[in-house]
């Protein structure tokens, strides 16, 4: 009975101790840098299932280090069953899958669904992804920018702030497409949006984020785009910046890219 | 070959056949490269010439590679075990009773069992410094250790390749449970000997291959080698899928060797209600090897022939995710062939050092069986950055569910630990450990499978934790508990205390330093099969790199220990745990017959109620 006793308050202790620590990492950031709404609703999950294990993981720790300390070279207890606390535990173990499917998995994807739906997207900004070993090229049809450049001639990303984005994605070569088995798997990442999507050869693929801060690469080093499927030996270096900035900026770099290309 | 073979006939004694033959494993390497010299020639200079002539082609490398697989595998001993006999010659193959034995095809599965102890510890080591390397490269943010991110990346695919085929999958599979299965069932020997001595000689073929794969050109793929990039290498890829191939031939062998011996020879009185963990856990896997392995190999065939004839099977004319789907429907498996051996290990170990009734056992069997079957239905969530948005919610609610049957491993430990009379020795620190560590793999599993959460976590350093939380932190852990649980078994001596608690901390310590970080790695955008990274993530790698080489001392520390007490420990007694699984009772020796008469069980073996009745009736041989 006293060892119940110890046993609870140890346990009460690791988990409010616990989710001091969930708080903390959530308030410095759980993604470090969140710069969507897809973002932000991917911390939001995790936060949830995190504070909601804290005890669960609480209670076997401490159970793993009080019954090794505890137990020791007393006479032991015999028992083989106890139908309360296999019940209990079988019985929370389904509930709490459950609970996590319905939320945050399934209540979570419903969200990111909803925001792929078109009906909410007609004013979406569309940005053709193009994924060739080992770079990445982004066009604009909706502004007829071909390829988006910095002056040095490397691929660049701009979006602007609070703003629905399409990217529609394909992995192809533009330059050599007399070699129709030449592409591979890429994976458009950008850390600090919280989401990637594998781009497939043969496939067109789109993703959707809704920009919700003004930050770009010279700020934060997670604002770029980043392949995360290994694609060969370039695949480090097939990285890009990317740029979120308010809505006149954009427009004012869509007019220099324009003069760029014309040029 | 023949004169080889003549000169064997007339042995007769083990002393006569060791002078007149030359050592088996030289004599196997030799015919190895006999095989491959006149095969490969075969094909690259008559049969299939390709243009500017090379001597070595893709085509005539595989044909050549089989024959020297099957030129060794004769060479060690299944000229005269399996082939020679086959055609009604008598069985001429004395196995010297001495360290030689361990060199030379064996049939006696204590003999097996320690060749692959040895097998696995050999490519652990190797396989762990070509992490130790890929450390090395990451303490930088440029290239410095490897001279171009293909170097890097083949370093990447032989590491995890060897770690997954020769030590995740068969430690402690191909390695104890060889050994102990017969012991802990009362079996004098395992149901198909000599399958199971052929099985062992293809883990040292399938390794060799996959690290002289470079010899063929790099490959990048890691490894799953995964096609369509697989297409676009050099021909190194064509020696990953050939070495696999051995290596998984290998484990697929001991499954079903392992399953009919757990089937049919158990000892009187042993019945399924009586089965020890270890046993069912072994069912368990070796089912889940015979359901998956088959199919990976076709799998690995099949992309082969891509490569070689060639198709363009996978390719963007073809089908490119087919090939991703096929591997992971056994990848997935594959990770529940090595974890499951360690869930039930926990349950063999915990209540021998507590001295305690095993709790709850039918729900331990229930969570081994169930895991089991769940593990087919999850692949999927590997896929989530690239699949259909209809085929998210089943696969993360599979995901979710197979946590069930895993926490009834916690369930019956927990329950067994409560109120035991605990020795606190090393294996119970290894144990406790390495349920820590799964706890950990587990909880992040838990987040992976969210959909929304694996979007941002998928191929970045986060699940490259998680996963290493799994097999190292549980599976490696566990096999170090193992190693020190049964050493006494295993020679007769006893390790230091001291030092095993010592080696235990160093390695729980230095694995949780650098994994630990390795998530938030991960989340601050460190991604995979990168030898180059951003400048901001060099002070968290440089860290993680730190670790992890104390790390790699801390195996080597355990292994060394291991190793000594091996040969110098204290003499131990019979039983020192107080152990009442039936290995605890017999003679363990190489070569010596274990039950001699077979045992007669009475009961199970996990009741230490003071009057609790005798395992067995029948005389022991001790
Ligand atoms: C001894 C300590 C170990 C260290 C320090 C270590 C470290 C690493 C590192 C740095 C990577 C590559 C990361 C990347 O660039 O993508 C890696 C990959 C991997 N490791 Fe380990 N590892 C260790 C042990 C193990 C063990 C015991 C296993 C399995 C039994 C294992 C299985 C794998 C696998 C499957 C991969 C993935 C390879 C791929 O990306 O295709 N590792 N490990
Ligand atoms: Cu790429
Ligand atoms: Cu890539």
């Amino acid at each position: 009975m006293i060892d119940i006793l110890l046993f609870a308050v140890f346990w009460l202790i690791a988990t409010l101790l616990g989710e001091w620590g969930v708080h903390a990492m959530e308030a410095r950031g759980l993604y470090y840098s969140a710069a969507t709404s897809q973002a932000l609703d991917g911390e939001k999950a995790m936060a949830f299932i995190l504070t909601v294990l804290v005890p669960v993981i609480a209670f076997i720790v401490v159970m793993l280090i009080y019954t090794a300390l505890r137990f020791r070279s007393r006479r032991s207890l015999q028992f083989r069953d106890n139908k309360m606390f296999i019940g209990i535990w079988v019985l929370l173990s389904i509930a709490l899958n459950i609970l996590f499917f319905v939320h945050p998995s399934a209540s979570a994807l419903e969200q990111m669904f909803n925001n792929e739906e078109a009906r909410l997207n007609r004013h979406d900004l569309i940005v053709n992804v193009t994924a060739r070993q080992w770079e990445w090229i982004f066009s604009y049809p909706q502004y007829g920018i071909q390829t988006a450049e910095d002056s040095n001639g490397n691929s660049t990303l701009y979006l602007p702030v609070n703003q629905n984005v399409r990217f529609v994605l394909r992995s192809y070569d533009p330059y050599h497409t007399y070699d129709p088995n030449g592409a591979v798997i890429h994976d458009f990442w950008i850390p600090a949006f919280g989401l990637k999507q594998d781009i497939i050869p043969g496939e067109t693929r789109l993703e959707y984020v809704h920009t919700n801060k003004i930050t770009s690469y010279d700020v934060d080093p997670m604002v770029r785009v980043q392949c995360a499927e290994v694609c060969g030996p370039g695949h480090p270096f097939m990285e890009a910046p990317v740029h979120v900035v308010s809505s006149s900026d954009f427009l004012k770099w869509v007019q220099a890219q324009r003069k760029l290309e014309a040029s | 070959m023949s004169a080889n073979a003549a000169g064997l006939s007339g042995a007769d004694t083990a002393k006569r056949q060791g002078r007149r033959m030359a050592p088996p494993v030289i004599r196997g390497l030799l015919w190895a490269a006999i095989g491959f010299l006149i095969f490969n020639t075969l094909v690259s200079q008559v049969l299939d010439r390709e243009l500017y002539d090379p001597f070595v082609t893709r085509v005539s490398a595989t044909v050549g590679w089989a024959a020297a697989v099957i030129g060794w595998l004769l060479g060690v001993g299944a000229w005269e075990v399996i082939v020679l006999p086959f055609f009604g010659h008598p069985v001429e193959w004395d196995v010297p009773n001495d360290w030689r034995r361990y060199f030379m095809f064996s049939t006696d599965h204590k003999v097996v069992g320690l060749q692959y102890i040895f097998t696995t510890t050999g490519s652990f080591l190797l396989a762990g410094f070509a992490a130790m390397m890929m450390r090395m490269e990451l303490m930088n943010a440029k290239l410095w250790v490897f001279t171009n991110p293909g170097a890097y990346l083949t370093t990447v695919g032989i590491h995890g390749t060897v770690m997954m085929f020769s030590v995740g999958t068969v430690a402690l599979v191909g390695g104890f449970a060889n050994y102990f299965i017969p012991l802990m069932i009362g079996a004098n020997s395992s149901a198909f000997p000599r399958l199971s001595g052929l099985s062992h000689w293809l883990l040292p073929a399938g390794i060799a291959t996959v690290f002289l794969s470079p010899l063929l050109g790099q490959w990048t793929t890691g490894w799953r080698a995964y096609a369509p990039l697989s297409g676009q290498d050099p021909s190194g890829i064509v020696f990953y899928y050939l070495g696999v191939f051995a290596m998984t031939t290998s484990s697929l062998l001991v499954a079903i060797n392992l399953t009919v011996t757990i089937i049919f020879k158990r000892a009187p009185g042993l019945t399924w209600n009586r089965l020890p963990m270890f046993a069912w856990g072994i069912l368990a896997v070796s089912l889940l090897t015979i359901i998956w392995v088959p199919e990976i190999q076709m799998t690995f065939i099949i992309s082969l022939l891509n490569l070689i004839v060639p198709f363009s099977l996978f390719e963007q004319t073809g089908s490119p995710l087919t090939y991703m789907e096929s591997f992971w429907l056994f990848g997935h498996p594959e990770v529940y062939i090595i974890v499951v051996p360690a869930f039930a290990l926990w349950q063999e170990i915990v209540p021998v050092m507590g001295q305690k009734t095993l709790f709850a056992r039918q729900w331990g069997v229930l969570g081994l069986v169930f895991v089991m079957l769940f593990s087919g239905l999850v692949w999927a969530h590997h896929m989530f950055t690239n699949m259909r948005n209809s085929e998210m919610l089943p696969f993360s609610f599979f995901t979710e569910m197979i946590s069930i049957p895993t926490g009834f491993s916690y369930l019956v430990v927990i329950g067994t630990l409560w109120g035991a009379r605990l020795k606190f020795s090393t294996p119970t620190l290894f144990v406790l450990m390495s349920m820590f560590n799964f706890l950990i793999g587990g909880i992040t599993g838990v987040l992976l499978a969210d959909p929304v959460i694996n979007l941002q976590t998928h191929d970045t350093f986060f699940v490259l934790s998680h996963f290493h939380y799994t097999v190292i932190g549980s599976m490696i852990f566990t096999w170090l508990a193992a190693a020190y649980y049964w050493l006494p078994k295993l020679s007769g001596r006893m390790y230091s205390e001291a030092l095993g608690k010592l080696g235990a901390i160093w390695v729980f310590v230095a694995f949780n330093s650098a994994f630990g970080q390795m998530f938030f790695a991960g989340f601050h955008g460190m991604n995979r099969w990168v030898a180059v990274y951003p400048q901001y993530l060099q002070n968290i790698n440089f860290s993680i790199s730190m670790f992890a080489f104390l790390l790699g001392l801390g195996f080597l520390f355990n292994f060394v220990h291991i190793a000594w007490m091996w040969n110098k420990g204290k003499p131990a007694e019979q039983n020192p745990w107080n152990g009442k699984t039936l290995e605890w009772h017999a003679t363990p020796k190489p070569g010596i017959a274990t039950f001699k008469p077979l045992p007669q069980v009475e009961t199970g073996f996990y009741d230490y109620r003071e009057s609790a009745p005798s395992v067995t009736t029948s005389p022991k041989r001790t």
